[in-house]
């Protein structure tokens, strides 16, 4: 059992070998390093947002368990999405993209970068809509360019979500379903390809209760 | 704001400060104003107009929260639009549900279309698509869809006069719409529903009847109809005008008056005359003021009435008239008009409302300033007893629909009438 070096209060362990944590009772970032803890920062609250997903809800995807540990929330002029960090037992991570009700769960393909197009990103050359990347045969096309700024963390993440952190995402699509994101913040830039999924597609259990509406049968 | 434990996020507009609630926080990016009509930005914590608008507009025949089960999920109606195509104008409803996501339910012309957004993107060949194998011909041209009336909460950025060019394409009972926004794509995968099957879903049946019963009055010729077709018809319109009549005193809600006396000076206007105060408790209901005057005659009182919303301070205005005349010409003595007028308001939203009345009395033939210092001339005012209630019954769109609802019965028996005598 660790404890808030700021308040005290118990910090639950997920299971997730990333440096930092929110304490959920007062909002301090902790960094983690072996077995002292540090408070770096108060970081924003997640706002209130109907999301079905909370911290510790699991999933099965292609047979493997996973829980949610993390969630940064971004905001962009258009509005604004939720990224789940996911745990694996292994201690291996993936993200969860939510919007719209509908969910990107991606992994990092470093590999992507070596591509032009990302390379030019790297370097700060936003691409324009509409120009093409192929990763593993499939065609994909860029379908929006957003600057988003963190409004808001919860649980263990990789970095430090403190006030003030932007960054600039490059969403593709592709004819299958397929999704693939740059994303290139202060620390660098790097890549995620996935699949675009309904909830049910992830097999969730021990989602969060919303007075009102019932979980529906596929769920269950 | 505060975040209520039912998972809806409530706000107050800030254009008229009427409460809304936003029921998908956190993925709606802008709400319209089921009161005033204006388009919020709700995507952040701190709201901000985007489009002010003075009133919301548009009949839905799915209000907003409406909750429905379609293909075993529930769907609450989050946000409606009106859309206009080169020739027709067709609803579109929002659909949401927390765990499944977001729906389409297309209305048109009493038609249903319900639409489910596409994951992926069909791949087109010449004037086809390709969807899992399967091939969609194009139905029409592109064209243009534009936005009109909007109300609720959407996932993307509105504005009333968005314009997408719309092509559709189909293969058997189904159809993919494909929606391009300024270089944005949407593909959305569309299902006719059979009649009755969102009325039914969504408990909106009144309207339904009415329309089907119109039809069968209608869709008949002369040469199939059976003798007995005059009682089945005449049925019919009993039975449409007494469900009109029951869903109108389901609709109507509970009832609240308030009552008080007012003024009438001559030759002046006495403004701003307190009744009282009356809440609407249902999503809107109607409400009745009724102006009677006793003993005057050759007089006419003007009222202006204002229902000034307690907590926006929005008004909503209305006009009655009370006014009695006699005298007698070359066909004998004569009366003409009523001292007691009633007002309707319809759908007035959800709230408590300060009556307020200004009064002017006139005389007939001419409108004189009556002479305060004759003690013979007319009293200087008219007093007028104001009785405002909630929950009333809009009779006259009642007895509109009986009255067209028995044209063709009418019709029926005056040429039964005419065959047999000729």
């Amino acid at each position: 059992m660790i404890h808030c070096p700021s308040c005290g209060a118990a910090l639950p362990v997920r299971g997730l070998s990333v440096p930092y944590t929110t304490c959920t009772h007062c909002q301090s970032l902790i960094l983690r390093k072996g077995q002292t803890l540090e408070e770096i920062g108060k970081v924003a609250e997640v706002p209130f947002d109907i999301s079905p997903i909370r911290l510790g809800t699991r999933f099965t995807i292609a047979g493997i368990e996973y829980t949610a540990a993390g969630r940064v929330r971004w905001g962009w002029s258009g509005g604004s999405w939720n990224e789940w960090l996911l745990a694996a037992p292994g201690g291996e991570g993936r993200w969860l993209g939510e919007a719209m009700g509908l969910y990107m769960l991606t992994a990092q393909r470093p590999d992507v970068m070596t591509d032009p197009l990302a390379r030019a990103f790297a370097e700060g050359r936003d691409p324009l809509v509409g120009q093409g990347l192929e990763v593993d045969g499939i065609a994909f096309e860029v379908s929006d360019v957003k600057q988003a700024e963190c409004l808001g963390s919860e649980g263990d993440l990789p970095f430090p979500t403190l006030p003030g952190w932007s960054m600039t995402n490059v969403d593709f699509r592709a004819p299958g379903g397929e999704a693939l994101s740059l994303q290139r913040d202060a620390e660098g830039t790097s890549a995620w390809l996935g699949t675009w999924h309904e909830l049910s597609g992830l097999s969730p259990r021990a989602l969060r209760e919303i007075e009102g509406w019932p979980l529906p049968a596929a769920l269950q | 704001m505060t975040e209520t434990q039912k998972g809806t996020r409530t706000l107050a507009c800030p254009a008229c400060g009427g409460t809304l609630e936003v029921r998908a926080a956190g993925w709606s990016v802008n709400l319209a104003c089921r009161y005033c009509g204006s388009i919020l930005d709700v995507s952040r914590p701190e709201v901000q107009i985007i489009e002010r608008h003075k009133r919301a507009a548009g009949q839905f025949s799915l209000p907003l929260g409406a909750r429905g089960s379609l293909f075993d999920d529930d769907w609450e109606v989050v946000g409606a639009i009106i859309r206009r195509g080169p020739t027709d104008r067709w609803r579109e409803y929002l659909l949401f549900n927390p765990y499944v996501g977001y729906r389409w339910l297309i209305e048109w012309d009493g038609e249903w279309q319900f639409g489910t957004p596409l994951l992926g993107r069909p791949e087109a060949k010449g004037n086809s698509v390709f969807w899992r194998g399967q091939r969609f011909r194009q139905e029409d041209d592109e064209s243009e869809a534009v936005t009109g009336t909007l109300v609720g909460e959407f996932y993307w950025r509105v504005s009333k006069g968005d314009s997408a060019r719309a092509t559709s394409y189909t293969s058997r009972d189904l159809t993919l719409s494909r929606e391009d926004t300024d270089g944005e794509v949407n593909w959305t995968q569309l299902v006719a529903l059979s009649p009755g099957h969102v009325e039914t879903a969504f408990g909106i049946a009144p309207p339904r009847l009415s329309r089907e019963s119109r039809s069968a009055l209608y869709a008949r010729g002369e040469e199939t109809r059976k003798p007995d077709d005059l009682g089945r018809i005449c049925l019919l319109v009993l039975a449409s005008a007494i469900l009109a009549l029951l869903a109108m005193i389901v609709i109507s809600g509970p009832v609240e008056r308030a009552s008080g006396t007012v003024t009438a000076p001559f030759g002046s206007t006495r403004e701003a005359q307190k009744i009282g105060a009356i809440t609407v408790r249902r999503g809107w209901q109607f409400v009745t003021v009724t102006a009677s005057g006793e003993n005057f005659d050759n007089r006419w009182i003007e009222l202006d009435y204002r229902l000034v919303d307690r907590t926006t301070g929005q008004s909503i205005d209305g006009y009655g008239l009370s006014e009695h005349y006699s005298g007698s010409d070359s066909d004998g003595a004569w009366t003409e008009g009523s001292r007691s007028a009633s007002t309707l308001f319809g759908q007035v939203p959800r709230g408590t409302y300060d009556l307020y009345v200004d009064a002017a009395a006139h005389s007939w033939p001419v409108d004189a300033v009556p002479d305060s210092s004759n003690p013979w001339s007319t009293p200087e005012a008219i007093e007028i007893r104001i009785d405002a209630r909630t929950g009333s019954l809009p009779w006259g769109n009642w007895w509109t629909l009986v009255i067209l609802l028995s044209i063709y019965p009418c019709v029926l028996v005056w040429r039964r009438f005419r065959n047999q005598n000729s």
